[in-house]
């Protein structure tokens, strides 16, 4: 059966009814296989229609509101660069008297205990000095979102560059460009991470920098450090892009973009980038979930993120020996490492069948049965399941059985 | 296909030169063995600066400092961490094997239970149980693993430790975990509503019956398999093979599984004198699983019929099976001696180190401390990769369900269970073999992480303590180690492929 | 337990002792006998839920079929022809619902349970499917894919399942069945898999055998060795057929009765006499005067034909034309080589071309897949370069030329692509697809761009508001009208047409060639116009050349190689194409025979 996109076949596409209609057929809509299809795509362009498919996504939807909830609540509470945030304690690193042990005061009705809904001084506790546990675990988040962008950015950069001169340019170009990936990849991202970030930690030494350049460069530690794991974790997508673009470039649009007379710059960019994009957004919201949990690993080994930045990983490791005395000191930064990386996972699945035509989305068995008593009256309830089998049950098979190829 | 195989090689031996140039010249950079010295606040400052300086050799340039340690390590000497004086080769010896045993034994369990777990969930797409096992592999996935392993400590071991010490049944827990099961079960087994229902009732039963007569009968305190656990496992693991790959109505498979399950169980009592007579050790241990997987397959041999190779593969999974039961019984035998023994002192679910210190004991009490410090660390991996093989694994197989040939099989009039096992299985994992090279590098990084959480002496935690302390040879050896690594699951996967794609294999 | 089954099936070497092996699946309604009534299908209907809707895919089929018959379903794509099939074995996707009824010898086959429908499956219905090549197990010997079929039905030994299978072999002409038997698919050629497909599913003597689209993915003269052996098992196998095809010309070479489909309706239900020579209904007529007929466009010819014609190891040589004028597209001695990547050697796609296109003459190549014809197509327009000879369109030399060079040339020529589908980039307005060369090479922006656009879509037909639509939003005719805008807009001296209407429903085809006349008529643009259909070919252009395996074996006027081929390679791959007249196509039957035991006794 044909790979290529259903929406691309011919038998799929629309007549808009101002159109010549070129098929003996299309005076009449609605029969015969397929239609279903063609309904769908009037008037819309692909991105349009990536863009209806995705929001149709339960669980990208969830994960897009979960992703904004959290850069909401990290942005309001603790303002963003100079513009300071709501929360009532905005030098998070300044200690303060231990309230009560530096229990929690956030309580919730049913969870730990709680009885009302409360907030309360400090609703994540604590630790030993003082220090508000909301307010670090804030400003972590935003360091988290901070590195999560910016590491993608630069893993984008060089994994598209890389990817698509390989894929277009192939011969002696992409051996050595694949020569270098295959170097790079070798190695776990965390162990050249790890390298990486104590290069990072020791830069002032190396550039006999003075304290105040120090205290610079310690603060944009996060943009350093973004920078260089962004040149570790490009691989991947190079590796997609280049397949992407040795599939594309066998395509009869681009041969017909050569022939009108394209330079190799306007072909990359205007014919072959735009239609790989859905393979480098996909990937880029999983290396987005990537660089958060490597973010968080490496300041736990202490080659990440130090004061006087805070990040997630890093308030783990200062509390991870005080699990059994004061847990939520613990508990709180993981769960929003999960979260996030939870949530651009979930969004780039919901994208990936966005992008993904084959995705065509199949109704369950449990849609079917319902379905079924809406059947045309005049076929009544029918006298056959002949697909709720075992059989197409258990598979996707269906997605390309419909109509067979009949070109030729 | 020599050719290539030597090609691939070549190109290995090359990118792991090319890496530890590399390396060489970004970790010269990355580490600053002065760092202690620069901020000291004795007089003689300058002085010791020199001397290290001397003693590490910084007044050469890093490549030539590189190329002498090339040499060094094709004469087998691979430097020493010179904090401490120790030399590397001393420190490598039991820490490459620790490593290893962790990563590999991480690596079957992912693929076995990912694997299964997506071709499932692939053949149950778009039903509750496949949308909550993406879900599940979606939060495993985004779990980060020291923080996961912080909270197997705490509630996996202590909490496992605690009850052992002082075992009060919750039953509440134990009514949640039965209907987990109970749903599971009935999600991946599907059907219509009745048969879920029945398939939900069953499940649950036997999980709650099982758990409540472990925890009631105390056998949670004093595990072991014995002669009965022996023959239900083999028996289930006959039925369950034969269903599964050859299908009940192939009777020859059927008995010569059962047989062989007969077989490991009348070997029970012989097996107990032998290993009371005879002293154990590896080497006699997999001479032994040799010898079963032998008897395993003559008996597949001998009740043959026209489909031999049926026969003699389940009778070998049976024959494993049932030497992994009775060798797994007599570790359990020693659990009451290993609990009790001092250094354990009643928490045998150790969060520390990969053995205990001072234990002492036979073969067999040091497997199951082995196995003990195992657990833990294991677990964390695995959910690291779970994700990905699950995942991996249901795409693949969606992906060849889709394909024409399916379509064929089915038209053919071929029961669903070849349709599936022969048709589609067997195409979907052919893929697999790409994605486990890539994966074990992945566990080689999360091993850096567990080993260090669990204070493991390992690869991974020679390196961030080398790292640590500015020390390079043993960044660098782990380093090539790691790369190597790498290479032969990249040749491997190479050589397996060659072998199961006929279209690989066979030259047109 | 099974000994003595096993017996009887390894005895069971013949038709007559296979059928004593012990069957494990259920007969369905008894015996055949000649002119049985084996299928009975009333107000079949097959329908689709798409987007919480139900769409219909076949509505109220009627027909019965018996034993010996071929009822042909003829319908362009989405017509439901091969769903209201497949229903038939329980074989639809799972948002596919059935109803009505259809009784195999006497038996519901519609509501069967699973369990029973396994049974009918491969053993009473059995199934030809249309890609050979994805239709069988890449990883398993097409020996087991036919053993396996053998043994869910009957209870066989593997020995004996392998004689059947091996008979099965032979009885489909399967060269040397021993060794093929342990063959991969990937190691036979695509005739050869439908072979095997075909012995598959005959293994069990099925009642009734279903044909979808069995030889359309195939060559031409692949085509006609299939359905010859089709139609010489038809008479020795008791089974009903049902062949659903596109192909007017396979239907007239095979079908009895012929049901004709559009969108899911039964339009036109006869023998093949009646709805050949006497349409009733006005889709039938409409269809049947779109399908281009071979021999139908050219005159009769007399005296010596004026065809080149290779012989032994002389290449055909350049045809002599008035020396004053530049030929469009000039191939003197080609030679295209791909070179060697990774580890695939080197292969030489063409060798020793000399081919001549005048300006305002439409010259067409034809040859079959791999023969090298599309490179040629591509090279003519600088996409591949050319390892040897000299190559010039409208004067301008190829080999050796610079970039600016190419530029220049890239004026002169304009391709269309055979994909529609993937002609057009996605994700560009058509619009902007055809302003592109505009855009390169004249430099025009904005307004100028628009108006040259709309002009070029008046051109091929289209309304002026189609530039703003995307190409999934067109049918495959609108884009294909598109790539013709768009090789167009520069007025090129010289068109390269790859195969531009071989992705096209008949109907379609028809009007893009009528279409594409006229352009050429109008504008006066020299073109190569390459394809496999002779007949397509033979209706646009007035000279063919016809390639074979990389080399060209005869180039002459339309009508002298239409109607007295020379070279006995284009007798074969004339004799091949089938015509959609059930008279005349069983004429060109017996010659094409005779054509091909003259090949034996020469070779």
């Amino acid at each position: 059966m044909s790979n290529q996109d259903p929406r691309l076949d011919p038998r799929l596409g629309a007549a808009p009814d101002d159109a010549v209609t070129d098929d003996l057929s299309a005076e009449e809509h609605g029969r015969g296989e397929g239609v279903g299809e063609a309904k769908e795509v009037e008037g819309l362009s692909q991105g349009q229609l990536v863009w209806r498919r995705f929001i149709r996504h339960k669980g990208a939807m969830f994960g897009l509101g979960v992703l904004i909830a959290v850069m909401l609540l990290s942005t309001l509470t603790m303002g963003i660069g100079p513009i300071p945030g709501l929360w009532h304690v905005q030098n998070f690193n300044s200690p303060g008297d231990v309230l009560n042990g530096g229990t929690p005061t956030l309580q919730i009705p049913g969870l730990f205990g709680g009885t009302t809904f409360a907030i309360g001084e400090h609703p994540f506790g604590q630790n030993n000095i003082g220090q508000d546990m909301f307010a670090l675990v804030m400003k972590g988040v935003q360091t988290s979102l901070f590195v999560m962008f910016c590491l993608s950015a630069i893993a984008l950069l060089v994994g598209v560059t890389v990817g698509a001169l390989a894929g277009y340019y192939r011969g002696v170009l992409d051996q050595v460009l694949m020569r270098i990936t295959d170097l790079v990849i070798t190695l776990p991202v965390i162990v050249l991470g790890a390298v990486l970030g104590k290069l990072v930690g020791i830069l002032p030494i190396r550039f006999n920098a003075t304290p105040e350049q120090t205290l610079a460069i310690n603060n944009n530690m996060p943009l350093i450090l973004s920078v260089a794991l962004g040149l570790v974790l490009w691989t991947s997508l190079a590796r997609l892009v280049r397949s992407e673009f040795l599939g594309l470039r066998e395509r009869e649009f681009v041969d017909a973009a050569r022939v009108a007379g394209a330079s190799d710059w306007r072909i990359i960019t205007k014919h072959m980038l735009p239609n790989a994009v859905g393979v480098i957004i996909v990937n880029t919201t999983l290396l987005m979930s990537s660089a958060v949990t490597l973010e968080a690993a490496l300041s736990y080994l202490n080659f990440g993120i130090r004061p006087p930045s805070v990040s997630l990983g890093y308030l783990i490791t200062e509390n991870q020996g005080a699990f059994a005395t004061r847990p939520w000191l613990f508990w709180w930064p993981g769960l929003f490492i999960v979260l996030l990386a939870l949530a651009a996972n979930f969004i780039g699945d919901g994208l990936r069948d966005a992008f993904d035509p084959r995705m065509r989305k199949i109704p369950s068995a449990r849609q079917m049965r319902l379905a079924t008593h809406q059947l045309p009256a005049d076929q009544g309830v029918p006298t056959a399941a002949a697909g709720a089998t075992a059989a197409s049950e258990k598979s996707g098979a269906s997605e390309t059985d419909g109509p067979t190829k009949e070109e030729r | 296909m020599i050719r290539f195989l030597a090609r691939r090689f070549g190109l290995a031996l090359g990118t792991l030169l090319a890496l530890s140039f590399l390396m060489y010249g970004v970790l010269n950079i990355a580490m600053d063995p002065l760092d202690d010295l620069r901020s000291s606040p004795s007089l003689n400052r300058e002085a010791l600066m020199e001397a290290r300086i001397r003693q590490l050799g910084l007044d050469r340039p890093w490549w030539e400092r590189w190329w002498q340690w090339l040499l060094d390590v094709f004469r087998g000497d691979f430097g020493e961490a010179w904090r401490s004086g120790q030399h590397v080769n001393d420190m490598l010896v039991g820490a490459i094997q620790t490593s290893v045993q962790l990563v590999f034994s991480a690596t079957l369990i992912a693929v076995l239970v990912g694997v299964t777990v997506g071709l499932v969930s692939a053949l149950r797409q778009y039903t509750a149980f496949d949308y909550t096992i993406t879900f599940v592999a979606f939060v495993m996935y985004a779990l980060p693993v020291f923080w996961f392993a912080v909270l197997l400590k705490q509630f996996g071991a202590i909490g496992v430790n605690d009850y052992l010490n002082n075992p009060v049944v919750n039953w509440p827990a134990l009514l949640i975990v039965s209907v987990i099961s109970g749903l599971f079960w009935a999600g991946a087994l599907g059907g219509n509503t009745r048969r879920k229902l029945i398939v939900f009732g069953v499940a649950f039963a036997v999980t709650i019956g099982i758990l409540a007569y472990a925890l009631l009968s105390g056998w949670v305190e004093n595990p072991r398999l014995g002669f009965v656990g022996v023959a239900v496992l083999g028996i289930a693991a006959a039925v369950g093979m034969t269903a599964v790959f050859a299908g009940m109505q192939n009777k020859r498979a059927l008995y010569s599984a059962l047989a062989t399950a007969v077989v490991g169980v009348v070997l029970y009592m012989p097996m107990q004198y032998f290993f009371y007579y005879v002293p154990m050790s590896d080497l006699l241990a997999l001479g032994l699983l040799v010898v079963a997987i032998i008897v395993g397959a003559a008996v597949g041999w001998a009740f043959g019929g026209p489909d031999r190779g049926v026969s003699i593969r389940g009778a070998v999974v049976v024959a494993i099976v049932q030497a992994a039961a009775i060798f797994a019984d007599r570790v359990l035998q020693g659990w009451q001696l290993y609990v009790n023994a001092s250094v354990i002192g009643g928490r045998p679910i150790a969060t520390i180190g990969s053995q205990t210190p001072n234990l002492g004991g036979d073969y067999w009490i040091t497997q199951l401390d082995k196995a003990t410090h195992l657990v833990l660390p294991t677990i964390a991996l695995v959910v690291i990769s779970f994700a990905t093989y699950t995942r991996y694994q249901r795409g693949a197989m969606l992906e060849v369900l889709n394909q024409d040939y399916i379509r064929t099989a089915r038209a053919k009039g071929l029961p669903e269970r070849v349709v599936i096992v022969r048709h589609a299985l067997r195409n979907a994992l052919m893929p697999l073999a790409s994605v486990v090279p890539i994966d074990i590098i992945t566990m080689i990084g999360g091993a850096v992480l567990t080993e260090t959480i669990f204070s493991w002496a390992g690869m991974g935690r020679m390196f961030v303590n080398a790292l640590m302390l500015s020390e390079i040879d043993p960044v660098m050896i782990y380093i090539m180690i790691t790369g190597a690594l790498a290479m032969i699951a990249n040749l491997a996967a190479d050589f397996l492929y060659a072998i199961i794609d006929p279209r690989i294999r066979v030259n047109a | 337990m099974s000994t003595s089954a096993e017996q009887a099936g390894a005895a069971g070497g013949g038709r007559g002792g296979f059928g004593s092996a012990v069957k494990l699946s259920r007969s369905t309604g008894g015996e055949v006998a000649k002119g049985d009534t084996i299928l009975d299908v009333t107000d079949l209907c097959v329908n689709f839920w798409v987007n919480d809707e139900w769409f219909v895919a076949a509505d109220h089929v009627d027909y019965t079929l018996h034993a010996g018959e071929v009822l042909a379903i003829v319908g362009e794509s989405g017509s439901g022809k091969t769903q209201s099939s497949m229903s038939l074995i329980g074989l639809l996707p799972p948002n596919g619902r059935a109803t009505g009824s259809a009784k195999l010898k006497g038996v519901e086959l519609v509501g069967m349970s699973q369990s029973r429908m396994r049974e009918v499956r491969g053993n009473e219905i059995s199934v030809i499917f249309q890609e050979p090549m994805t239709a069988l197990n890449p990883v398993y010997t097409v020996g087991f894919q036919i053993v396996e079929t053998l043994r869910t039905h009957f209870l066989m030994a593997p020995t004996a399942a392998k004689e059947r299978a091996l008979e099965l072999m032979r009885l489909v002409e399967i060269p040397d069945p021993e060794s093929s038997f342990y063959k991969f698919p990937h190691q036979l050629s695509g005739g050869q898999r439908q072979r095997i497909m075909i012995a598959q599913a005959l293994a069990c003597d099925p009642k009734l055998l279903i044909a979808d689209e069995p030889t359309t993915a195939l060559d031409v003269t692949v085509q006609a060795e299939i359905l010859k052996l089709m139609r010489e098992l038809r008479e020795r196998v008791n089974a009903g057929i049902i062949l659903i095809t596109h192909d007017m010309g396979v239907v007239a070479d095979m079908a009895d009765t012929i049901i004709v489909m559009k969108d899911g309706r039964v339009v036109e239900h006869g023998t093949s006499d009646q709805i050949f020579h006497h349409p009733q209904h006005p889709y039938t007529q409409a269809l049947l005067a779109a399908v281009p007929h071979l021999g139908t466009a050219s005159d009769d010819v007399t005296g010596h034909p004026a065809t080149l014609v290779a012989r032994d190891d002389v290449p055909v040589p350049a045809r002599d034309g008035d020396p004053n004028v530049t030929p469009a597209l000039l191939l003197d001695d080609v030679e295209i080589t791909y070179p060697k990547q990774g580890r695939r050697p080197a292969f030489t796609a063409a060798r020793h071309i000399n081919l001549r296109v005048d300006p305002g003459e439409v010259v067409g190549l034809v040859g079959e897949s791999g023969s090298g014809k599309t490179t040629i197509g591509r090279a003519s327009v600088a996409l591949l370069p050319i390892s040897g000879g000299r190559l010039s369109v409208a004067g301008v030399d190829l080999s050796g030329a610079t970039r600016a060079d190419l530029k220049n040339f890239r004026r002169q020529v304009g391709i269309v692509f055979q994909d529609p589908g993937s002609s057009l980039n996605p994700r560009l307005p058509v619009g902007e697809s055809i302003g592109e060369p505009l855009l390169l090479h004249e430099g025009l922006k904005g307004a100028e761009i628009s108006k040259r656009v709309e002009g070029l879509l008046d051109s091929v037909e289209l309304p002026r508001s189609m530039r703003n639509r995307y190409p999934h939003e067109l049918s495959g005719g609108q884009r294909q009208r598109i790539g013709i805008a768009r090789a167009l807009a520069l007025n090129p001296k010289l068109l390269i047409a790859d195969e531009p209407t071989s992705a096209l429903d008949v109907s379609v085809q028809a009007r893009v060639l009528d279409l594409f006349r006229d352009l050429q008529t109008e504008h006066g643009f020299a073109c190569l116009f390459i394809s496999h259909d002779l007949a397509v070919v033979e209706q646009v252009s007035s000279q063919i050349a016809v390639m074979h395996m990389g080399s060209l074996v005869e180039v002459g006027p339309t009508e002298d190689i239409v109607q007295r081929p020379q070279h006995l390679y284009t007798q074969r791959l004339l004799s091949a194409v089938p015509v959609p007249d059930p008279d005349q196509q069983r004429e060109r039957r017996e010659l094409r025979d005779s054509i091909i035991e003259q090949e034996h006794i020469v070779s």
